[in-house]
This record gives structure tokens, sequence and C-alpha cells, in this order.
């Protein structure tokens, strides 16, 4: 709850202690991270990657009935193009034969703005928003030019809501000012939680006569109601499949943040239960629903792959002592998955991967393509934290030594490992993928993509599927390394591919 | 450049636009000078704007660059720029360095050249340009790119070779078409017998840019971008420039190629035998195509939208050689007084006299209301004269326009995330073949 009340979330080097550059063994990370040290973990060449702006972009830019002002220069926002196709794809999807393009705006600051402050620029946008597009909701999200001259978005936000009929969201996500990008994640459940969570005094009104058997039938219904929480690279299928999963053991289930409708984010604080599908998305959120609301929840396993898909379902169905029915779900599902994935195993068995995008998408699809009897080369989680040490431990299970380079893309370190390790197949994040291909290995990008499920149960057997399909023809990624070239010189790929990394912190 | 707040921009910020131009020069490697997140804002907006523009030789995620951190920025990142030079030049294979700021070393002030100086000073081949965001769009990031290019990297040349022309204003990656239409342009040119650099094709190499001071004259394919760093070549350089607006098809390349000849003092014969040669090639295939021009009645009531490029390129070759109707044109940017005379004055001198209509939006959604202004809305009349058939070539954000009126839809313009661009251009007498061939394709997609 303290977090909250104060005006921006923390960043996740010092709540959290994350790490951003690691290379070595697993094991070491494991021992050396419980001891902080890779708080202020660098490095010496570094490549352009991701601040927290994107990730916050992705999840805001979701919301219906939003506009979202990004507060900074011209180019901020603008990943928007890409983000924009895969909401717009995914409205095609949920069968809206006319899907809109996402609504943005950028303040758009100057020279002369940096010089004098933006937030007369950003009382005007947001007030011309409110006025021209009647959204529910408007999000003013500060990028780095209003962090560094100083603009007070909340203040401005405060002031200026008595005056608009949207809700005003502040949301911090400067990029300099953190390392982690996953702290966007904190940066919104913050404006969440202190903007959307209460209800209004109409909808507190009680009926004069109680109706004691609607009151009744309520208390059941929020008895079952689970809020399970998304995130933005989680497809349509992901999300279908973890609800048909909940649903089969009773529940009822509510999507947030991703998605969701700011003016419904408030129901939240009704569910008797928070759920996540990836941990170190929700942590700050729920700890605060559980503080201030009373809600517990579960936030351990992420249910990519069948032992974590399992284990999950185990966790939540315990919380209802419904542990006999998901072991029924457990045993069915499993049972016809198995059978389904009996053509793909011996065509995996054996096969060489290294994986790298998110903390928990990485390490818990790694986890499953050991299951299917693959062999994990390396990992690359764009960063580390607490929440990563389930999943890792699953993996020095199987391989103490296993490398793992904790790095937001920084694709030279893995051009390094590629040649060294030569693995079969690259599981990794979108735009980083090319620098795989240009080592002539077959790609899988580690997410579901437009048609295919990567969560649960029939996303296990998508993943085994498409891995199969892939390595059927790389010829394209073959032909392609024969034509094109990296960027590095040949001595790269003899060195030391971490050199590069400096360890910091409190060690 | 607009100073209001924009709706979903049409631009990559100054960096965006400095990093792509970089990016499209041969054996160049940029270094940003940069927040971590700016690389990968500028990729993501470059895959979805332009046509599924890859990374290339050493784009996307791998740009080498500094990513300042919060204490960088409190005491000044310049050692930590000079740290990732070092290593850069180790590390990253290349003929030429482009160090490029953002924001925020701007806006902390952090003296780029001085370190540039230094690595120059050991052999390095260097330049670096202040590019921080708030200092405009990716337009203006091309013209600082090119001017650092002009100042510290070409060799200086007194002695001027005739024949010899350099070629730009097409901006790379804020047009997807750039290739493809600095190519178009290049052979056209290539014709009237002269020897060309245009940067930032597969056909130009860094020697040539490098011995670009000994051009007789500068071709500027724009009448607003690129015109800066111009000037700053002809102070430096001594070479004189000439500024043509972006042609497509016949009316508007043989425009420009007479208007090359006679400052270069071509044989005016040279000149028209080629023309003569280019427009019997485009009649030879407009002849094929002819029938169905007729047949299915092509012609299309036009709203066209796009930067201050395309917006009056594409509207002169609809309306003087397609006979297509130009309602609407919807210029993206600039509140320059000066540079709206030069796009009225363009369109008015339109060989057909069609009266255009010329606008300055750039928020998409405020487009349909300018257009519901020039053309009376259907109120239930028995007869109403629509505005039907008609066609919309402007970016993706146009579609929802499109879908409004029932007309068909071409993205031209940036953003370009509904189509996936190669080396197709629209420039000149092939490109006027390419854009037709794609906008009849639409009219006929569905049958």
């Amino acid at each position: 709850v303290s977090y909250i009340e104060q005006k921006e979330a923390p960043k996740r080097e010092d709540r959290l202690g994350a790490c951003i550059s690691y290379g070595g063994s697993g094991c070491t990370l494991k021992k050396q991270f419980g001891g902080g040290c890779f708080r202020e973990s660098s490095r010496g060449f570094c490549q352009g990657s991701i601040c927290q702006l994107l990730p916050g972009t992705s999840i805001l830019y979701s919301l219906p009935d939003t506009v979202v002002i990004v507060h900074g220069a011209i180019g901020c926002g603008g990943a928007g193009n890409s983000q924009g196709a895969s909401l717009r794809i995914e409205q095609i999807r949920k069968g809206n034969s006319n899907p809109k393009g996402l609504l943005w705006l950028s303040t758009n600051l100057n020279e002369r703005d940096v010089v004098s402050g933006g937030e007369a620029k950003l009382t005007e946008t947001v007030l011309e928003a409110d006025r021209r597009y009647r959204p529910a909701a408007i999000v003013v999200l500060s990028s780095c030019v209003p962090g560094i001259i100083g603009d007070d978005i909340d203040g401005v936000a405060a002031r200026l809501q008595p005056q608009v009929s949207a809700k005003l969201l502040p949301v911090h996500c400067e990029g300099f000012k953190t390392r982690i990008m996953a702290t966007a994640y904190d940066a919104i459940y913050h404006s969440i939680a202190n903007h959307l969570l209460e209800f209004e005094e109409e909808d507190l009104q009680k009926p004069l006569i109680p109706d004691e058997l609607a009151d009744a039938t309520e208390k059941v219904r929020r008895s079952r109601l689970v809020n399970l929480m998304n995130v933005s690279s989680m497809t349509l299928g992901d999300e279908q499949e973890l609800i048909r999963l909940l649903q089969a053991l009773g529940l009822e289930v509510n999507l947030y943040p991703v998605s969701a409708h700011p003016d419904q984010m408030k129901y939240a604080t009704e569910a008797a239960l928070s759920i996540s599908s990836c941990p170190t998305h929700d942590d700050y959120f729920l700890k605060y629903l559980e503080a201030k609301y009373g809600i517990p929840y579960v936030l351990k396993h992420t249910p990519i792959g069948i032992a974590n898909t399992n284990q999950w379902l185990r966790e939540i169905a315990a919380f209802f002592n419904l542990t006999e029915v998901a072991e029924q779900i457990i045993a069915s599902e499993t049972a016809e998955l198995n059978r389904a994935l009996e053509p793909y195993r011996a065509g995996l068995h054996g096969k060489k991967v290294i994986l790298s995008a998110g903390e928990m998408r990485t390490l818990a699809t790694a986890v499953w393509l050991q299951e299917l009897g693959m062999e994990v080369v390396a990992v690359r989680p764009y960063h580390y934290d607490q929440f990563g040490e389930v999943e890792l431990d699953k993996l020095l299970e199987q391989n103490s030594g296993i490398p793992v380079n904790v790095a937001t893309a920084h694709p030279f370190e893995g051009a390094n490992l590629i040649e060294k390790l030569k693995p079969d197949l690259y599981l990794g994040h979108m735009y980083e993928n090319v620098w795989a291909a240009k080592s002539g290995i077959p790609v899988l990008p580690i997410f579901g993509g437009v048609v295919n499920t990567y969560a649960g149960y029939s996303g296990a057997f998508d993943i085994a599927r498409r891995i199969h399909r892939i390595l059927k023809n790389p010829s394209f990624n073959r032909r392609l390394k024969e034509n094109v070239r990296q960027p590095y010189y040949r001595d790269w790929y003899q060195a030391e591919p971490f050199q590069y990394i400096r360890a910091g912190g409190d060690c | 450049m607009n100073n209001r707040f924009l709706e979903r921009p049409r631009s990559f910020c100054a960096l965006g636009g400095a990093l792509q131009t970089a990016n499209a020069l041969p054996e160049t490697v940029p270094v940003m000078h940069t927040a971590m997140g700016c690389g990968g804002s500028i990729f993501w907006n470059q895959i979805g704007g332009t046509g599924y523009l890859g990374a290339g030789y050493c784009g996307g995620l791998a740009v080498p660059s500094s990513n300042v951190q919060e204490k960088d920025i409190v005491f000044g990142g310049v050692e930590r720029l000079t740290e990732q030079v070092e290593h850069t030049i180790k590390l990253v294979e290349g003929r030429l360095y482009i160090v490029m700021t953002g924001c925020m070393t701007d806006i902390i002030g952090d003296d780029i050249q001085s370190v540039v100086k230094q690595f120059r000073q050991q052999g390095v081949a260097i330049i670096g340009a202040e590019t921080g965001g708030f200092k405009g769009d990716g337009y203006k990031g091309y013209d600082l790119v090119l001017q650092a290019l002009f100042r510290d990297f070409l060799v200086p040349k007194p002695q001027k070779v005739k024949g010899k022309v350099n070629l730009w204003g097409v901006v790379p990656a804020q047009d997807a078409f750039w290739r493809g239409n600095l190519n178009n342009l290049r052979q056209l040119l290539n014709k009237l017998g002269l020897t060309v650099n245009s940067f930032f094709t597969e056909f130009d190499g860094l020697d040539a840019i490098q011995n670009a001071a000994e051009a007789e004259l500068n071709i500027i394919v724009s009448d607003y971008y690129g015109i800066d760093a111009a000037r700053v070549f002809q102070e430096i350089h001594q070479v004189p420039f000439v500024s043509y607006p972006l042609p497509i098809g016949p009316s508007a390349t043989n425009d420009f190629l007479k208007t090359i000849g006679a400052r270069l003092q071509i044989n005016p014969e040279t000149v028209d035998h080629v023309i003569a040669g280019e427009q019997k090639m485009y009649y030879h295939y407009i002849d094929r195509i002819a029938d169905a021009y007729n047949d299915l009645d092509m012609q299309r009531y036009a709203v066209v939208v796009g930067d201050g490029n395309y917006a009056p390129a594409l509207t002169r070759f609809l309306a003087d050689d397609l006979g297509w109707l130009t309602e609407l044109t919807v210029v993206t940017e600039f509140e320059e007084p000066e540079r709206r005379t030069k796009i009225t004055g363009y369109l008015d001198n339109l060989s057909s006299r069609y009266p255009v209509e010329l606008i300055y939006e750039t928020d998409a959604s405020e487009i349909q209301y300018h257009l519901a202004r020039k053309w009376p809305a259907f109120t239930g009349q028995k007869f109403y004269d629509a505005l039907s058939p008609a066609f919309v070539v402007g970016s993706h954000h146009e579609r929802e326009l499109a879908k409004s009126i029932g007309a068909g839809h071409l993205t031209v313009s940036f953003p370009v995330g509904n189509r996936v661009i190669l080396n197709k251009g629209y420039t000149g007498y092939l490109g006027g073949l390419a854009l037709i061939e794609d906008l009849f394709s639409v009219i006929v997609a569905e049958r």
C-alpha cells in the first residue's frame, strides 16, 4: 500500500534488485542474485534497446474507449505503428468487421517547450482530446523529456480532472529513469490503483428493501470470481485457453489489465482471488489488492508447457478446495495432449535451442522445451528478478551449468553465443529474431502470433507443432546467411561473449 | 513541422530520421548517444510505418547506443559516449561511423563534437550530429545528418567534374519507397549522360559519396527536404543546387528532365530524345490498360493525403496523367507560410487545370470533417451527386476514411503498415506505371 501512496512507482532496481546484465552459469546467477550483486550491472558496449515506454504503450494502447497522450517529443509513442497493427488484428479476430486504428496523441514537445515547460501544451492536448473524442479515459503518459524538464503531469491531471468528462490517468514511463522496462507494469498498475478502483457513490447505493436472495446469489458468485491478469504479448487464443481451464474449475473470470475497459477495472476489487499468468508482471498490483481489499493471489507459475500449466492450475484449485477437480482436468487434458504430441517428439528430441525474451516467457518456455526432449543450450531473459527463480530452478535441475545471458536483446551477445553453441533453433522476441536468422538458424517467434496459442495445454501443443513445422524447411534463413553478413568483426565470435558486462551492486 | 499536439504523428523524431539516414548509407554504422529505449521505439515505428523495413546491416536492436542512464544525465554522458565509440569501432565493422544525439543528451548539452574530433584525429572516419527528438521530425534529422556528412566527411574538391551530379530529397524510411524512387530517377539522369551519386541506393558507394564535392550540380527532388543541407553543401563546397518537386509519371518527369537539362546545358535534342523514348515506353503499357480504364470506368474522385513531397506529386500525377478528379489534397505538415505558398503555386499550375482544394491537416480523424465541408453530405435526396466512385491515396491511417466514404484505398505515404515494400518506386515513368498497377489492382481486387 505504501508504494501506491507515493507519487510514482519505484524503479525495479530499487524495489526488487532486478538485474539487467549478466552472463554466466545459471547457478552462479541464482547464488549471487540473492546477494544483491547485480543491481548496478551494466555494459561497456550497448545496443539500442527497449525502455519502459514500449511495454507501457503496448498495454495502454489496448484499453478500449481510451485516448493515450504521449507527453514528449514527436518520436515517443511511435511504436504504435507496430503495436496498433497487432491490436487491429485482435479486433478482427474478435469479430469486429470495422476495426479502428488505435488513437493516441503526441504533445510533440519542441525546443521552445524544453525551455519553457510542456505543461501548457499538455493542458491544451488533454482538453482537446476530451472534446474531440469523448473517451472514457485519457492517459497522460510521461516520457523522458517531461521527466527532465520537470513537468508535473500528476498536478496537471488533478487540476484538469474537474473540467473533463474522461477519467485522467497520469502514468510515469520516463525511459531514462530505470533500466528495467518491467517497471512500466508497476507504473500502469500504480495509476490504475490510484484512479480506477473507487466506485462512484451511485454504484454503492443499496435498495431500500434488501433483496436477500439476490444478495446471497451475489455472494456465492463472488466467492468463485477471479481476476486473471493478462499481458500484452498474449494472444486471444492464450486468453481463451486460460479462461477455458479456469471455467472448467467452475470459476468466473474477469481479465485485467490488457484490453480491459477503464470503467471495469474497479470490479477487480470484488474477486475472491487474483491469478497471475506472468509473476514478474503483476506482483505490484496483486500485493496492493491483497493489502487494501483483502484479495489473496497466486503468483508463482507461468502457464506455459504441460508441467507449468499443471502446477498453475493446482495452485489455483487448492485455494478453492478443488484439488480433485483439478486432478481430473489435468489427467484428461494431459492424456489427450500427450497422444497428440507423439508424432512430434522424435523430431524435436535432442535439438539444441536458445531462447530470448521477457524473463518469465523465456524461462517457462525453456522448461517446456526441456520436457519435450530438446536441449536448452542457453537462455537470454530480458531481465532477472526473484520471480524467475522458480523457473530457473527447474532448468538447473537438468543442467546446473546452463548459460544464462540477461540482456534486453543486445544481439551482439546473442550472435556470439549462437556461433559458439550452434543451436538448431532460436526462439526470440519480436524484432530481434533477424539476428538469429542471419546466423542461418530457424526461428520461432516466442509468442502466439495471429492464429496460434502459446499458453496452457493448447499452447503447449501449438509450440511443439510450430517448431516441428519450422524445422521442416529452413531454406530462407540458410540462404540469408549465405548472402548477408552481421556487422561484427570476425574476432568477436572467438571472444568471450560477456566481456562487456560489468557487475555492480552490493557484492 | 507542426508545433501543436499531433494525432498519431506521421513522422519519426529528428533522431529517428537521423538513424534511418545513417542506416541507409552504405557501409555506415550509426552510434546513438541517447537513452536506452530510443533504439527500440524507432524500430517499432519503422517496422509498422515503413512497409516492414527491417534492421538491415546494423540497425534495429543492433544499433550501437550509449543507453545513458539517470546518473549520466546528472553527471554528463560524454564519458559513456567515449567508451561506447571506443568499443564500437573495435567490435562493429564500418567505413563511416555517425554519432547522433537524442533528447536527453541534447538537453544536458553533451559536447559530442569534441568526442568525434578526438576519434577523427586517431584516423577513424566518424562524424556527429545533434538530433535530439524535440528538435524536429524525421525530415529534420535527415537534413541534419546530411549537413554533418557534407561538412565533415566529404573531401574538399575545388575542381568540379562536368556531368557529375548528386541527387537527394527523398527521405529514407519517411518515404517507404525511397530506394525505388531514387533508383528510377538515377537511371533517367544516367540516360541524360550524367554520373549520379544518390547516397542511399544499392548502386551507391562510400567512395563516390566521399568525392561528392566534385559534382557540378546538386539535384534535390523536393522543395523542402534536404534543402538546408543543400545550402550547407553550396557554402562549403561551392556546388549549386536545383530543387524540383518529386516527379511521378510522365508529365512531371518530362518537366523535371527538361529543367535539369537546361540547368546543365545539355543539348536539348538529347533531352527530347530521352523523353520521347520514355514516353513511348510508358504509353506502350498504358495502351495495354486503356481498355479496362474505359470499359470499367476507372476515373475516380481522389482524396490525396501525404507529406510535402507526396501530396503535390501524387495530386499532379492523378490529375494530369490519369485524368482523376483530385477534389481534396491534404498536406500533413507545414505551418510555414513560405512552404504553403510554394505548394499552392505548384497545384495552381496543373496542366489539367483541375481545381484542387488544398488543406493542411495531420490528424487523420479530422480529415473526414474537411471532406464533409468540401462535399455536400447526403441528406436523403432522391438525386444526390455523390463523391463516388472515389479513391483515397494516403497512409494506412486513411483506411477508415476510405471505408467511411466507400472509396478504394492505397497506402503510399507514411505510415505504411498494410503493404510490404522492397524495390518499388513511384517516381519517373516506370514509377507512374507501378502506381497505376497498384491503384487499378485495388479497383479490380474483388472481381
